[in-house]
C-alpha cells in the first residue's frame, strides 16, 4: 500500500505504445506464464479481497468461521453515518493530513531552496543525517518519542519544566495527543522530503536563473517565478502522497501509543477500520467503513492526478 | 515557521563577503537544527540503553558507567535472537520474491505486445491505491483458511508481488535497447535465456535499489504481522517490540536496548550502503 514516485511523476496512465519490432501476431501463451505469478498474487491478495470486502459491507458477521453471515442491505452504512465515532474519525483524518503538510511539503520546500548553495562535505553529512528517520521502523520511532515525551522523566518534559512551562501530557491530554502523533509521523518525512526537493531544485537549469538575474529579478522573484513553478511536479507529488497516505502512515503510532485515545482524540478512519474489524469483531461495519474510505480516497486521487496534469510545469 | 526569503536577504547575499558569510552561517544553522532533530532521538535511544538502572533518569549526554545489562535483560526476557532471525528470513525472502515476480511481469510487458497489456499495466498500477486496511478482513480470512496464521510463510506470501516492484523494473527495462533483444531472438535464443543472460545482467542497478527498499520496508512492516502473529517466537521483531512495550512499558533501559537491537541491522545496512540507500529511496519514492 505504498507509493511509487517513478510512476507518479509520469501521469499514472497506461503503457505507452510499445516500440516497433516486438512480436505481434497470434495469441502466445508465453507472456501470460511470465505474468502469472505477479497477477495471481495481486488477484489473490488485493482484488478478490477488495470485492469480498465490498460484499461483506452488506452483511453482518462476527468473523467466526462457524457463525453465519446475515444480509442486512445498507444498514451498515446508515449506522456508520449516524455514529459520532465515525464523524470524529473522519475529522481527525483530515487533521492528520493537514498537520502533516508543513512537515512533508512546506518546511522541506523552503529549507531546500534556502540551503541550495551548500556544497561538498558538509552537504554530504547533512544529507546522511536527515535521511535517517526515513528508515527507522515506525514502532521504534513510536517508542523513541514515547520516551522523550514521557510525562514523568522524559527529556523534553524535564526541559520544558526547567524553562518553566510545566508538564504537558503529550500523549495523555486530548488537546495534544493528535498533534504529538502528527509530529512523530512528520518526523520520519521531513528530512526525506527536503532531500527530494533539494534534488529537484538542483536539477533546475542554471541558465534560467542567470537570465532572470541579468534582467534584474530579485531573489524572491526568482523563487516565485522560476523555482516554484519548476518544482511544482515535486510539490504536487509530495502533497498527493501526504493526502493519500498520511492517515495510513499514522496507524502504527496510534496503535502503539494511544489506541485511539485519550477520549478518541487520536483515532482516524484507518484505525477505526481496525477497531471494528479486530477489536469489536464486526466485519460488516469495518468493511462498510473501508468502502467509504476507499471511495473517498479514490476520488481524491483522481482529483490529484488531474491537478498534476493540469498544473505541473515540466521543463522539457 | 517559515524560512525568511525576503528580497532584502537577496541584497544581503550580494552585498559583500561579510553578508555572504552571515547567510552561510544561517544556512548551516538550519541544516544543523534539522540534522539534530533527525538524529537525536536515536542517539538518546543508544545512550539510554547503555545506562545502568540507577542512572536511567539521568540527563547526562553519556552514561558515567556504560553497561550492557539492559541488553542482557532483553536477551534473557524475550526471544530476541529468534525474532531477529525470523525478521531476516521474512525480509530477505520478500525482497527476493518481489524481484523475481517483478522481473517476470516487467519482462512480459516489455517484450510481448499484447492487446491487454494496457489493462494489465493499469491493474498493476492501481493495486497500490487499495489501502491494506480495506482488504485486511478478507486477507485475514484467506490466511487462516490456508493455515498461514502465526507462520513466517504467511508474512511473506501476500507481499511476494508488489505494484511498486513491477513498475520500477518495468520502467528500467523499457529503456533497454530493443535491438539487442531482437538480435538475440533472431539468433534463436529462447525468451527464458534472453531474460537471464541478457536482460538481468544489465539490470543490476534497479534490482539492487529494489532489493534495498523491499528489504527495509519488510523489516519495518508492522500491520500485517500484527494481524497474523500469535506467539512472539513465531513473529518478527516489530511485534516483539510492541509486546515488550505493552508488558514492560516503563523499563526504559531494556526498552531502548530492545529498540536498538531491532534497528541495528537496518542501521548497519545504512552505514555500509549509505549513498546507495538514499539514492534508491529518492529515485523510487516513499515506502
Amino acid at each position: 500500500m505504498t507509493d511509487i514516485q517513478a510512476d507518479l511523476a509520469r501521469p499514472l496512465a497506461v503503457a505507452r505504445a510499445p516500440a516497433a519490432g516486438r512480436q505481434r501476431g497470434p495469441f502466445t501463451v508465453q507472456p501470460w506464464l511470465y505474468l502469472a505469478p505477479a497477477l495471481c498474487l495481486l488477484m489473490m491478495w488485493t482484488y478478490v479481497p477488495l470485492v469480498e470486502a465490498f460484499q461483506l459491507s452488506f452483511y453482518q458477521w462476527n468473523m467466526l468461521p462457524t457463525s453465519p453471515q446475515r444480509y442486512v442491505g445498507l444498514t451498515n452504512y446508515q449506522r456508520l453515518f449516524a455514529l459520532p465515532e465515525m464523524r470524529a474519525a473522519l475529522w481527525n483524518t483530515l487533521f492528520y493530513i493537514l498537520g502533516l503538510f508543513p512537515m512533508s511539503v512546506i518546511i522541506p520546500l523552503f529549507v531546500a531552496i534556502w540551503t541550495q548553495d551548500l556544497e561538498g562535505r558538509a552537504r554530504t553529512i547533512y544529507r546522511a543525517l536527515i535521511f535517517v528517520p526515513m528508515i527507522v521502523a515506525p514502532v521504534v520511532a513510536a517508542i523513541l518519542w514515547r520516551w522523550l515525551l514521557n510525562e514523568d522523566q522524559g527529556l523534553i518534559t524535564l526541559g520544558l519544566e526547567t524553562i518553566g512551562l510545566g508538564r504537558i501530557g503529550f500523549l495523555t491530554d486530548p488537546n495534544y495527543a493528535l498533534a504529538t502523533l502528527t509530529w512523530i509521523t512528520g518526523w520520519k518525512l521531513i528530512g526525506f522530503s527536503t532531500l527530494l526537493f533539494s534534488a529537484a531544485n538542483a536539477g533546475i537549469n542554471a541558465s534560467y536563473i542567470e537570465a532572470a538575474r541579468i534582467d534584474g529579478a530579485s531573489r524572491w522573484g526568482i523563487i516565485r517565478d522560476i523555482r516554484l513553478p519548476l518544482l511544482s511536479p515535486t510539490i504536487l507529488l509530495l502533497s498527493m502522497m501526504t493526502i493519500l497516505f498520511g492517515a495510513q502512515w499514522s496507524f502504527a503510532y496510534i496503535n502503539v501509543l494511544t489506541n485511539g485515545g485519550p477520549l478518541k482524540s487520536t483515532t482516524n478512519i484507518f484505525y477505526l477500520l481496525w477497531e471494528y474489524g479486530f477489536q469489536t469483531m464486526s466485519a460488516g461495519w469495518s468493511s462498510a467503513a473501508g468502502m467509504i474510505a476507499f471511495a473517498g480516497f479514490a476520488v481524491v486521487a483522481a482529483a490529484c492526478m488531474w491537478l498534476t496534469k493540469r498544473f505541473a510545469v515540466y521543463d522539457n | 515557521m517559515t524560512i525568511d526569503v525576503s528580497p532584502d536577504l537577496a541584497s544581503l547575499a550580494t552585498a559583500g563577503p561579510k553578508a555572504g558569510h552571515a547567510r552561510r552561517l544561517a544556512v548551516h544553522a538550519v541544516m544543523i537544527l534539522l540534522s539534530f532533530l533527525s538524529i537525536f532521538p536515536i542517539y538518546w535511544m543508544i545512550v539510554t540503553s547503555l545506562r545502568p538502572e540507577n542512572e536511567i533518569f539521568s540527563t547526562s549526554l553519556w552514561p558515567s558507567n556504560p553497561s550492557l545489562e539492559n541488553y542482557v535483560f532483553v536477551l534473557t526476557r524475550i526471544p530476541m535472537i529468534g525474532m531477529l532471525i525470523n525478521t531476516t528470513i521474512v525480509s530477505a525472502a520478500t525482497a527476493l520474491l518481489q524481484v523475481v515476480t517483478g522481473l517476470f511481469a516487467a519482462y512480459a510487458l516489455v517484450r510481448w505486445r499484447m492487446r491487454l497489456s494496457g489493462v494489465i499495466h493499469g491493474l498493476i498500477a492501481l493495486s497500490w491505491l487499495v489501502p491494506f486496511q480495506v482488504t485486511m478482513i478478507p486477507n485475514y480470512v484467506l490466511a487462516s483458511r490456508l493455515g498461514l496464521l502465526d507462520t513466517l510463510t504467511g508474512l511473506i506470501v501476500p507481499n511476494a508481488a508488489h505494484a511498486f516492484a513491477i513498475l520500477l523494473l518495468y520502467n528500467a527495462m523499457r529503456s533497454f535497447p530493443t535491438e539487442i533483444l531482437e538480435a538475440a531472438r533472431i539468433d534463436g535464443a529462447r525468451s527464458w535465456k534472453i531474460l537471464w543472460q541478457i536482460v538481468v545482467p544489465n539490470m543490476g542497478a534497479p534490482i539492487a535499489s529494489l532489493s534495498i527498499i523491499a528489504f527495509i520496508s519488510a523489516w519495518n512492516e508492522y500491520f500485517w504481522p500484527l494481524l497474523l502473529s500469535r506467539k512472539p517466537e513465531n513473529s518478527v521483531v516489530q511485534i516483539g517490540l510492541q509486546m515488550f512495550m505493552t508488558q514492560e512499558g516503563n523499563l526504559w533501559g531494556p526498552l531502548m536496548a530492545a529498540s536498538a537491537l531491532a534497528s541495528l541491522p537496518i542501521l548497519i545496512i545504512y552505514l555500509v550502503l549509505q549513498r546507495h540507500v538514499i539514492e534508491s529511496f529518492m529515485k523510487s519514492g516513499i515506502r
